[in-house]
């Protein structure tokens, strides 16, 4: 899974990336490290018995905040007589903790000089694939009687590792080092714990006052995990499958949480591991969209602290607009001096519109209007924004053309390679680009907020306005983005006019925002589970045949999970039930060649050619989005729907599937179970 | 003339309202360290209704920084919460506080702000 070799544990934004031996030895090719707040605080870690290296006989990931590796002196060719074991066990929360313990099976006392080397170059998040030269500020290390302390000092912003140990050790500028004699069958233990800081100038640490959630304890973090699935619903299901790649989400959510620098401890999903363990606005909505059923709570959340950042003026570097909803937030040095733009950065045009459609569908399925009422300005500043700001060409569409042209991102909706908004003769369009699926999205927010405003905003007249302006932008954009060649919608726009006319997995999107005409639907759906889109596990993001298609191309061919959950959402939305199940059929297979865990993307091959899902080369899982889909997927085969109050169920499972029943779904009605048997029979829907 | 910090809180204070921070309570106080001379501001917020005073009295949050990068911040050239993250402004007390009071600064004089393909700016 992922890199070969590289275990990951975390606890909020910390979190560690090392070998299997538990060593960290960082290169631009194996960032492995001890990170936190967006910064390497270990880039060395190495544990070496009597200046031998260790080889890992085994290792486990006990709990996402924990490991254990079981090791042995040398390396794999002339270990077999080994008369030491040593066993690493470390634990991520608050701070990095690592428990040493060593045993001596020989029957003669053994001498042992046992060295940790230690080193941090504190590399900013975004530097750690790149050489480290050149760095602005100065490295310091500072060797104590009972410490050793690695700092990172430019101007007033400082970065701090202090490494110390139960046992007495002796420190050095390059690690510190045990004498040990043990006796046979004795053991040794130390416990070293490893503190990251960032110092303000005052001495006080940056996060002090936070609180991570569960307390950052281990104790604390695994009641937390026990309590956070007990919260949720309980999935059984007859062949098991479905229950454990459930499962495995849940406990892969509880993972992603991150409790940002000023919510005071609440928490809501960072994007994915490693690389991305911060908010995004994007990322961050439609993994609450998709987990809602399940664990509504993150989207409380995630809506508040979106709108406590909620863009308030201009700022041509942030390409911030008033109501604009963020991007990405960061917190390491790139983004402190400026050198990158995430403090936050806002450059994205889907994030905006749905924050809106997040917050009355939250309220749709709890029934807090409270929530409705304390966001009604953020959500009419958002609003302004897609009328306002958003449409650059003046045509009644949201466009995007980044004002920061050095670090800012070009491509500012989900699919945001360089290359993924293309014509059909695979040219890039000039800017600014407008996406299909992000007009579905406007259509969405305005069509849900005029609800919110006519039933919870005391403001009929807005809600009428809104409800006129989505009827325009449907005819609208029917009648601007509709390829009558293919008989799909175009996947963007140029500022001319002309449409990028490729087939794109975009126009699933397009369904489930309710943007499609009705008569148009059964194209789409037919597209979708048609042999240039669905390769068998799920849609493609570009249809074979297209001049860009390749089914490892990021997102011109791969196959992304994320994607497929809300493609299936909106078929169902349209009455596509099969279709629906077909999708969600295909990706929830995939999960079980990835133990239940969903990568990012997989290969866009035709699934009888490879017999098993691709995965694509990336670095970040679990990864959010991927982590909820099969959540959303649940919710669609089982018809899940709130309705006046109550929680509609109308399941249509595919044959095989089984019988599955979703136990205490939250919700207005309280909590409510959920029960399926697999009846549809996909076979007539294949050709 | 009067500088850009004296304004942003003079402002303030003659508003006495700011809808960005309708949620917000609490007091926020401002200290301009310049060699041994503190200055202070101190911030009352109550639902968006604000009161400016230059009290040194305890407050929720308490931010500290120099009187230079205050002036930029009130004048939109700097970002408080990069200068936060960078260790040139300090917090203590409740970070909330700060991240609300934080949207109130200005944005640059040089932003352009989006710009309309075909019809000028948008603003």
């Amino acid at each position: 899974m992922g890199q070969s070799n590289t275990i990951r544990i975390l606890d909020g934004s910390t979190f560690v990336v090392c070998e299997d031996t538990g060593d960290i030895e960082a290169t631009p090719s194996e960032p492995t490290g001890l990170f936190s707040l967006d910064t390497r605080f270990l880039s060395t870690w190495v544990l070496t018995v009597n200046g031998e290296r260790l080889n890992s006989l085994s290792f486990d990931d006990l709990q996402y905040f924990e490991s254990r590796f079981f090791l042995v002196p040398g390396m794999a060719t002339h270990y077999v007589d080994a008369k030491l074991s040593i066993i690493r066990e470390r634990a991520v929360g608050g701070s990095f903790r690592e428990q040493l313990t060593i045993l001596n099976h020989d029957e003669k006392p053994v001498d042992l000089e046992i060295r940790m080397d230690a080193a941090a170059d504190f590399a900013d998040l975004f530097q750690v694939k790149d050489e480290i030269l050149n760095k602005k500020g100065e490295n310091y290390t500072e060797v104590e009687s009972d410490k050793l302390r690695l700092g990172y000092r430019r101007g007033n912003f400082r970065r701090e590792t202090v490494i110390s140990s139960s046992s007495a050790a002796r420190y050095d500028s390059k690690g510190f080092a045990y004498t040990v004699h043990l006796e046979p069958n004795e053991q040794w233990n130390a416990s070293i714990n490893v503190e990251t800081h960032a110092v303000g100038p005052g001495g006080r640490d940056l996060r002090i006052g936070l609180r991570v959630h569960g307390g950052g304890e281990r104790l604390a973090l695994q009641h937390d995990l026990e309590q956070w699935i007990a919260d949720a619903p309980k999935v059984n299901s007859e062949h098991g499958r479905v229950a454990s790649t459930y499962r495995r989400s849940l406990i892969d959510l509880a993972a992603l949480r991150f409790s940002p620098l000023s919510l005071g401890g609440a928490t809501l999903p960072a994007a994915g591991l490693p690389w991305f363990m911060t908010m995004f606005g994007r990322d961050s909505i439609l993994t609450c969209l998709q987990t809602l059923p399940f664990t509504p709570q993150l989207s409380k959340t995630t809506l508040r602290i979106l709108a406590s950042l909620q863009g308030s003026r201009f700022d041509d570097f942030r390409d911030e607009d008033p109501g604009r909803i963020l991007h990405e937030m960061r917190y390491g040095e790139t983004a402190a001096f400026e050198e990158q733009p995430h403090s936050p950065y806002y450059g994205s045009v889907d994030a905006t519109p749905l924050f809106v459609v997040l917050l009355d569908e939250y309220e749709r399925w709890t029934g807090d209007v409270a929530l409705v009422k304390e966001l009604e300005q953020e959500s009419r500043a958002a609003l302004r924004w897609i009328d306002n700001y958003a449409d650059l060409v003046g045509n009644g569409y949201i466009w995007y053309e980044r004002r920061n042209t050095d670090t800012g991102l070009e491509n500012q909706c989900w699919k945001d390679s360089w290359d993924s908004i293309s014509y059909a003769d695979g040219t890039l369009p000039p800017f600014p680009r407008a996406t299909c699926e992000v007009q579905g999205y406007a259509y969405d927010a305005k069509v849900r907020a005029a609800r919110m405003a006519r039933a919870f905003w005391d403001d009929p007249e807005f809600a009428d306005q809104l409800e006129r302006e989505a009827a325009q932008l449907k005819e609208r954009f029917n009648r601007d983005w509709w390829v009558d060649d293919g008989q799909y919608y175009a996947l963007a726009l140029d500022p001319n006019g002309r449409q990028c006319d490729v087939l794109s997995s975009n126009i699933g999107h397009l369904l489930w925002s309710g943007i499609v005409d009705a008569e148009r639907a059964e194209k789409i759906a037919d597209h979708l589970v048609g042999p240039r889109l669905f390769s068998g596990w799920g849609v493609r993001t570009l249809a074979e045949g297209e001049a860009r298609y390749n089914p490892i191309g990021y997102h011109n061919g791969t196959i992304w999970p994320f994607d497929n959950s809300f493609i299936a959402w909106g078929l169902r939305r349209y009455g596509f039930a099969e279709e629906s199940a077909c999708i969600a059929n295909g990706i929830l297979d995939a999960a079980t060649y990835f133990n239940g865990r969903l990568p990012e993307a997989f290969g866009g091959y035709p699934r009888e050619l490879t017999k098993f899902p691709v995965e694509y080369p990336t670095a970040c899982s679990p990864q959010a989005w991927s982590t909820g889909t099969p959540l959303l997927l649940l919710r669609t085969m089982l018809g899940l729907e709130p309705h006046e109050g109550h929680l509609a169920v109308e399941p249509r499972l595919p044959m095989g599937m089984g019988r599955i029943e979703v136990l205490d779904i939250p919700g207005r009605w309280g909590r409510v179970d959920a029960f399926a048997r697999g009846r549809l029979d996909l076979n007539n829907l294949a050709d | 003339m009067v500088d850009a910090t004296t304004r942003f809180f003079e402002d303030l204070d003659r508003r006495g309202y700011e809808p960005l921070l309708a949620k917000t309570s609490g007091t926020l106080r401002i200290d301009l360290h310049e060699g041994a001379q503190t200055r202070h501001w101190l911030l009352r917020i109550d639902h968006g209704r604000l009161n400016v005073s230059q009290e040194d009295r305890e407050a929720d949050t308490v931010i500290g920084t120099s009187p230079t990068l205050f002036e930029d911040i009130a004048s939109g050239r700097e970002h408080g919460l990069a200068a936060l993250l960078r260790g040139d402004m300090t917090v203590s007390g409740d970070a909330r506080l700060v991240v609300q009071m934080e949207r109130i600064f200005p944005g640059s004089p040089d932003a352009r702000g989006p710009r309309r393909r075909f019809a000028g700016e948008v603003h």
